[in-house]
């Protein structure tokens, strides 16, 4: 028996590679990037930039609580101190309230209102409209990034359905999987969290500077003196940070990786003695993963420790820079507006590896994107742009219009060759033809090439010299969905969707009627076992078919090409031994399968061979022997000699021997 | 997670389990006990000066307002800039030495953790899923570690910070102090009853990007099928409805969660509105300094986040301790599989194999299984062949991995050379047994690493002739470098027959006694097998050879064969002996033939 055919060879690539790609990052805002994923937000672009225009207001509304404490101090309470003596003299301060009018009105209490009560009261209005507007900002915000990733994960899904097959094989699942969904939530964080708070945190810091120096130039200087050394250490200890972080994490990957396959390869490990040498192993790259963090620490906590004593300095330089000429409540306002000055930068780190994260996501789902499909569809060109000989008209027409009339279902491969990419030729010249209704078999070793028939008749991959014909036509002229609706493919390994076992028969088509899933089960005689199963047709299929057999699933999948119909039927026959009476049930199925129908059958099975009306042998590419079983037989080459082996090989096994 | 469940059943069983888990961390917690008595006297110093940094501040502007001159102010400034210095030095100090035994304490957790993973039996593993036992070796390792970073310096600190300040504040004004921290109960209360719809409307959004995960693997593990049929507009209308179901639960979501950033600016404004309005008032009628004002101010702005940390700390003590319990439920399980008190010095084996009366029962997972094998008895002389042969779930499989004690069994049940398998030293055992399981599992290493698995270092010479006799040679051409071709689950993917070969050649380079085959070549195409088998015939000389089968005519040569059912040994004995005895043998044995002769039958055009 056969075993089955590595679809492709893909290039060495350990699937570390892939962690370590995935924690390559870069750039924290790249232009380019931005640039394109403007496409999907452009839609909302009206609301992002209202929760723009929201920062200022609510920056304001932030600033207001200190600001009435500060004209408290100064207006209200200083002055009536230093006229009892209770605090030293000191020149009046500025009056910036009484600059600036409507403030001065708004800061007059009605009468009969105490000043302090009335300026609580400005308080708690001030303190509920920040609070909404931040409500709001934020809402809108998510929203906004949600409403756009939305269309963005359609869009990914789409593409991904468009892709050739040929691209599944080098693209593991897990990763397309992640390309939909944390990628885009990584993107999505950056509007939650990253790009739009970084603008405003910038456009805040603006206007606190801009707001000091207007208050008192001399005073905001010295408290915006150390800022530049300080963001300068902020800069080096944030990209040691970083750096650290990313050794860490890939060496974290790495430690989960060899977990992972210890625990799953332990019984290997155990059987093979190899404990000790997988301790030492394992020990070293623990090490080496705690010493990474070791150093992740330690310049987290520098950073940490930086913020903190900037704010201390900064409260010290100000104190000491009011000496005479600096009233109470401006220090107080100093003191908290350059508290809330530091307030981003101290979160500045986790937003700057969000917007990271979310580039370095945005441009592996860029890149995804940009995988053009490889295999598309004929431009919908209404004449035909072949001629071939021989194809009765009616039967071309029905195919550029879409529909199929009385198509005949004859399959001509004329000279094909095909390599993977960057591989050898695994089919060198194949020619043969499949009259209407013609059963013929494909046989070959291991390698033969003969999965890849299959795959080049269903255009899961190109070819790459010559052509294949259905009724005359090139199967690349016809859009991909006839073609797929006309061909009834039964793989050799089943794949059952999660659901009923009536949607995996319909796949979704809600065309398909109950009586004729039926009728397919029952051609198969399969009716009877579903009939059994807990709740018919409408059972749930656990965990890929856990409930069933692998007869039982082979035979489902026959029932689902019955269902689907199509006038050509390519089988795939599955290796895999299962027991003699599921075996004559999966061998009526086959017969049942390929009445009436153009059949191409990968065959291993010696009873599927023999009701073939014809036999190809395929070697290293190329057709080397046709005829029937017996012909072939008779013939002696490598037909013979493979029919040989099949049925005598297990025999021999231990010979010779005691 | 759902494992705590299981064994976290009452209030006495998580007192027992708390009191384990102390034993479990103590030893550790010793070990690196100089760090944490630094790390948390230091802490505690860096929490007195943090109460004492608005203190500082209360001085000099107390300096400033009494005009006690420029240079009393400058120098009460300058101890502001010494204690913010001093505090967070000792911050940076304290977080660096705790953080750091935290990890330390996770590398030694899980270099013993994985140590004893590595002794534990197969039935362990037989129980487990893979996923639980890595979340346990590394989220269950996280959750442990920010309990004992972290939390054990956020433990520390924080009471600390919290009582000494708010002392300071008690002794400046009473009842100002009083009415600051009136807020606070109300606003913990706020904050819990976000809890719980915050949680679900996570959990909604966490379910619905699961949900779509499943699709796409689905979709894309199943991507033949749907091109095959045509289904792309089936599934693209599907997966619409999920990205439009993820949409409206993050929406729900966002709804509650947008409030935080307002919530977690209520405190601290409450706090200055109180000050203002209470202590404005004591400010002018002289109950309150100036400089104690601003202390105030101080002291509100910074204990915030210390209160905040507290639920926070609670939560990470309490996680820690979950996932301390399911890392001491893995380290409790004995190793039952290691050289036992009794060990016999054996270091030599021949090759005999004896069952004796044996029985077996895998450990049971939920629902009660039938024992694997029953009273099974037989005898493999040194250097012959024996063929296990029977139905699917027969029990082959687990008969030939009891020979090497990947499995427990009772005391003399299993016995080589006359030595009861339990009392052999593990070390001859499994030098002397090479097998070759069913799934041929390889290593992320190079191919030629992964056949010289069992050898203390890669051989290229030895490599070569093990992967010629398993006739792996031929598929060398195939890989692009060769021996050097990295393989497993990270490397390139090998066929199943490449695989099996692989195994097997891993398996012949050890030269062992005893030769274990797990129905090894079912992947291997025929003219493959054949060649392989030339080869073996060879190969097997010399050796005892347990040769696992589900078809009968691979062991019709065998010098024994035994023929299992349900867990016993129904039939044994020759190939003739057995087809003449019309059992079960030969009932397997002519269903072959009939599958045969019934192919026969459809060529002939008559179908039953």
């Amino acid at each position: 028996m056969s075993a089955p055919e590595p679809r492709h060879r893909p290039p060495p690539r350990s699937s570390l590679d892939a962690v370590l790609e995935e924690e390559e990052l870069g750039r924290a805002i790249d232009r380019a990037l931005l640039a394109r994923l403007w496409r999907w937000v452009r839609p909302y672009k009206g609301r992002l930039l209202f929760t723009l225009l929201l920062a200022y207001p609510l920056w304001a509304m932030q600033v207001a609580p200190s600001w009435i404490v500060m004209t408290g101090l100064d207006r209200e309470i200083v002055p009536g101190l230093q006229q009892r003596g209770l605090i030293a003299e000191a020149p009046p301060p500025r009056d910036t309230v009484g600059e600036l009018e409507w403030l001065d009105a708004l800061l007059t209490p009605p009468a009969g209102v105490p000043v302090l009560w009335w300026f609580g009261l400005l308080m708690v209005i001030g303190y509920l409209i920040a609070a909404s507007l931040e409500y709001i900002q934020t809402l809108v915000m998510v929203s906004t990034g949600q409403a756009a990733m939305r269309s963005l994960r359609r869009e990914v899904f789409a593409h991904i359905q468009k892709l050739h097959l040929g691209f599944f094989d080098n693209y593991p699942v897990g990763r397309l999987v992640t390309r939909a969904t944390s990628d885009v939530e990584h993107l999505a964080e950056m509007f939650s969290a990253g790009l739009v708070l970084l603008v405003t945190d910038l456009l805040r810091m603006v206007g606190f500077a801009a707001l000091l120096f207007w208050l008192d130039a001399r005073l905001a200087f010295w408290a915006f003196v150390i800022v530049p050394p300080l963001s300068l250490a902020l800069v080096i200890f944030r990209f040691k940070v970083r750096e650290a972080f990313r050794a860490s994490r890939v060496l974290l990957a790495r430690l989960n990786a060899t977990i992972q396959e210890s625990i799953t390869g332990m019984k290997v490990v155990q059987l093979f003695s190899r404990e000790a040498r997988n301790q030492r192993a394992f020990s070293t790259l623990n090490g080496a993963h705690r010493d990474a963090w070791l150093r992740s620490i330690w310049y987290d906590s520098a950073l940490f420790s930086v913020v903190d004593v900037a704010t201390g300095l900064i409260t010290a330089l100000v104190i000491a820079q009011a000496v005479g000429s600096v009233s109470v409540g401006m220090i107080f306002f100093f003191l908290r507006a350059m508290t809330l000055f530091f307030m981003p930068l101290r979160d500045l780190s986790q937003k700057y590896s969000v917007m990271q994260s979310a580039m370095a996501s945005l441009e592996r789902i860029l890149q995804l994107l940009d995988t053009a499909p490889a295999i598309r569809d004929p431009a919908p060109a209404p004449a035909p742009t072949v001629q071939v000989v021989g194809v009765p008209a009616a039967a071309l027409r029905g195919q550029k219009t879409g529909e199929m009339r009385r198509p005949s279902g004859e399959i001509e491969f004329q000279d094909v060759w095909f390599a993977y990419p960057g591989d050898d030729f695994v089919l060198r010249g194949v020619s043969f033809r499949i009259a209407s209704g013609e059963k013929v078999a494909v046989v070959g070793a291991t390698g033969a090439g003969k999965t890849t028939l299959i795959n080049l008749l269903a255009r899961f991959h190109e070819v790459t010299k010559g052509r294949i014909l259905l009724d005359g036509v090139d199967i690349r002229e016809m859009p991909q969905e006839l073609l797929h609706r006309r061909i009834g493919l039964v793989l050799q390994d089943v794949f059952l969707f999660s659901g009923t076992v009536e949607d995996n028969l319909t796949l979704g088509r809600s065309d398909l009627r109950h009586e004729s899933v039926l009728a397919a089960a029952r051609a198969v005689a399969l009716d009877g076992f579903i009939e059994r199963l807990p709740e018919g047709f409408a059972t749930e299929i656990r965990e890929r078919g856990a409930n069933f057999s692998t007869g039982q699933k082979q035979l489902l999948s026959f029932a689902r090409a019955l269902t689907h119909g199509g006038d050509v039927l390519v089988l795939d026959e599955a290796t895999s031994a299962i027991d003699p009476e599921t075996e004559a049930l999966v061998q009526d199925g086959i017969y049942v399968l390929t009445q009436s129908r153009t059949s191409l059958v990968i065959a291993h099975r010696l009873s599927t061979i023999r009701d073939m009306d014809r036999i190809h042998v395929l070697h290293h590419g190329r057709v080397v022997e046709t005829g029937d079983h017996q012909a072939l037989l008779r013939q002696d080459g490598l037909y013979a000699r493979l029919h040989r082996l099949q049925n005598k090989a297990p025999e021999g096994i231990v010979t010779g021997h005691a | 997670m759902t494992e705590a469940s299981d064994f976290v059943q009452d209030r006495a069983t998580i007192a027992e389990g708390r009191r384990r888990m102390f034993r479990l961390l103590v030893p550790y917690l010793l070990r690196n006990r100089r760090d944490y008595l630094v790390g948390v006297v230091v802490t505690i110093v860096y929490a007195l000066f943090f109460a004492l940094f608005p203190k500082t501040v209360q001085w000099a502007m107390e300096a400033l307002v009494e005009g006690e001159g420029a240079r009393a102010v400058l120098w009460s400034c300058a101890l502001i800039a010494g204690v913010a210095l001093l505090r967070s030095f000792f911050r940076f100090f304290s977080r660096v030495r705790i953080f750091n035994a935290a990890r330390e304490i996770e590398f030694q957790l899980r270099d013993d953790l994985f140590a004893h993973l590595q002794r534990l039996p197969q039935s362990f593993y037989f129980t487990r899923r893979t996923g639980d036992l890595m979340s346990r070796c590394v989220n269950d390792l996280t959750t442990i570690r920010l309990m004992l970073g972290v939390g054990l310096l956020q433990l520390a600190q924080t009471p600390v910070m919290i009582v000494v300040a708010l002392t300071m504040m008690t002794i400046m004004d009473p009842v100002l102090t009083f009415w600051m921290v009136l807020p606070l109960p109300i606003f913990i209360l706020i904050a819990r009853s976000l809890g719980p719809p915050m949680h679900a409307s996570n959990l909604a959004v966490q379910v619905g990007l699961a949900d779509m995960s499943n699709y796409l693997q689905e979709n894309v593990t199943g991507v033949a099928v749907v091109r095959a049929y045509a289904m792309e507009a089936v599934s693209k209308r599907r997966f619409d409805a999920l990205s439009q179901q993820l949409y409206e639960r993050w929406m729900r979501a966002v709804r509650v969660q947008a409030g935080l950033p307002a919530l977690a600016g209520l405190l601290p404004n409450i706090g200055v509105l109180l000050l203002f309005v209470i202590g404005g008032s004591k400010l002018i009628a002289g109950e309150l300094g100036i400089g104690e004002f601003f202390a105030f101010f101080l002291f509100n702005a910074e204990l915030t986040m210390p209160l905040f940390l507290i639920g926070w700390m609670f939560n990470l003590v309490q996680r820690g301790t979950a996932s301390m319990q399911r890392v001491e439920e893995v380290l409790a399980t004995e190793p039952t599989i290691a050289d036992r008190k009794d060990v016999l010095d054996v270091r030599e084996l021949r090759g005999e194999i004896e069952f004796r009366n044996l029985s077996f029962q895998y450990p049971a997972t939920g629902a009660q299984r039938p024992a694997a094998l029953r009273d099974v008895t037989f005898r493999v002389p040194a250097g012959s062949v024996v063929g296990v042969v029977g139905p699917v779930g027969a029990g082959k499989t687990t008969l030939a991995s009891l020979i090497p004690r990947l499995y427990e069994v009772d005391d003399g049940m299993v016995r080589l050379d006359g030595h009861d398998v339990n009392r052999l030293p593990l070390a001859t055992l499994r030098r002397a047994i090479a097998m070759v399981p069913q799934d041929s599992f390889l290593f992320s290493l190079s191919l030629a690493d992964n056949i010289a698995y069992g050898l203390p270092a890669t051989e290229m010479n030895a490599v070569r002739r093990a992967a010629a006799r398993a006739g792996l040679d031929r598929d060398l051409a195939e890989l692009a470098d060769g021996f050097a071709t990295p393989v497993g689950e990270r490397g390139v993917k090998l066929s199943g027959g490449q695989r099996q070969r692989a195994a097997l050649a891993r398996a012949l380079i050890l030269d062992p006694k005893v030769l274990i085959l797990d129905d090894t070549l079912s992947a291997v195409d025929a003219e493959t097998e054949a060649a392989i088998q030339r080869e073996l015939r060879q190969v097997f000389e010399g050796r005892t050879v347990v040769m696992v089968a589900s078809r009968v005519s691979a062991v019709r040569a065998a010098d024994l064969i035994v023929v299992l059912d349900e867990g016993r040994v129904v039939e044994r004995g020759v190939h003739e002996q057995l087809i003449a005895a019309g059992g079960l043998y030969a009932r397997l044995a002519r269903d072959q033939e009939a599958e045969r002769e019934r192919a026969q039958r459809v060529v002939a055009g008559g179908r039953e």
